[in-house]
């Protein structure tokens, strides 16, 4: 094979990488969202503020990194997507922090997964979140190399990736109308559906 | 306030969706400033808010040992 004709694969082979491991960021992400749902709707484990704080991050990393599916490969959309990893962090931090320390009224909200309980869940989420941008940015690197092949370049990963972020959109927009549900236009300190009928 | 976060987030998602970037990356930093708020009000409001006394984050002088 000659150089000319290797030229364009080796062009290629980092974005499809870059659009590869974002997808299955998304996919992840989009996979823990559906199991936080199911826990809440099927086994009637209402949210906290605090969890759907977590939830909006959640919802915030998968905007950075859909932005970058719809319009090609930019740092701004790695770093808003990597604000709000730091922002599930914080958050997740403090919600361990709280019901770390077993009193009254202070458990943990929900039942543990495979011995966990959601916040801390969340922290490790949060790290790998931000290790996953870190190892992409150390290993790929960034830029114009990037940034020059968009995701459409890729039919079947378009394809695929299309389908994830309409299935996110509409996560999130169910969560929009259970919030409202739940807290009304308050800060959501409830013990039930507070617009549904008791 | 919460109903505020979810809207935001949820508007500019649709908004990126539909290829207006600059004003869906204005939604998504709005929903994170007012997230932000949110879990500020959470952590300080002198009603709802939760202190966390056994982690001790501020300096105090330690009583002297008796002689």
């Amino acid at each position: 094979m000659s150089a000319e004709s290797a030229a364009p694969v080796e062009q290629r082979l980092a974005p499809l990488l870059n659009y590869l491991f974002l997808f299955l960021m998304l996919l992840v992400i989009a996979a823990i969202l559906t199991a936080a749902m199911t826990l809440q709707y099927g086994y009637g484990e209402l949210p906290c503020p605090l969890c759907l704080l977590q939830r909006v991050a959640l919802f915030g990393v998968c905007f950075g990194i859909m932005q970058q599916f719809r319009h090609g490969f930019s740092y701004r959309n790695s770093g808003l997507s990597m604000l709000f990893a730091i922002f599930l962090l914080i958050v997740s931090v403090r919600q361990t922090l709280l019901d770390i320390y077993p009193r009254p009224g202070h458990e943990y909200i929900g039942s543990a997964v495979f011995g966990l309980h959601m916040p801390v869940w969340s922290i490790l989420i949060a790290l790998a979140l931000l290790i996953a941008f870190a190892v992409k940015f150390s290993i790929l690197g960034g830029g114009e190399k990037l940034a020059a092949v968009r995701a459409q370049a890729f039919p079947l990963l378009d394809r695929l990736a299309t389908v994830l972020c309409v299935y996110v959109i509409a996560l999130c927009m169910v969560n929009f109308v259970s919030v409202v549900l739940q807290c009304g236009l308050g800060e959501c300190h409830t013990f039930g559906y507070a617009l549904l009928p008791k | 306030m919460m109903a505020a976060v979810f809207a935001t987030m949820t508007l500019a998602l649709i908004v990126g969706w539909f290829s207006r970037p600059r004003v869906a990356i204005g939604l998504a930093v709005l929903c994170l400033l007012l997230a932000i708020k949110l879990f500020l009000f959470e952590i300080y409001s002198p009603e709802t808010g939760f202190r966390m006394p056994w982690i001790q984050t501020e300096f105090v002088v330690a009583p002297r040992r008796g002689a």
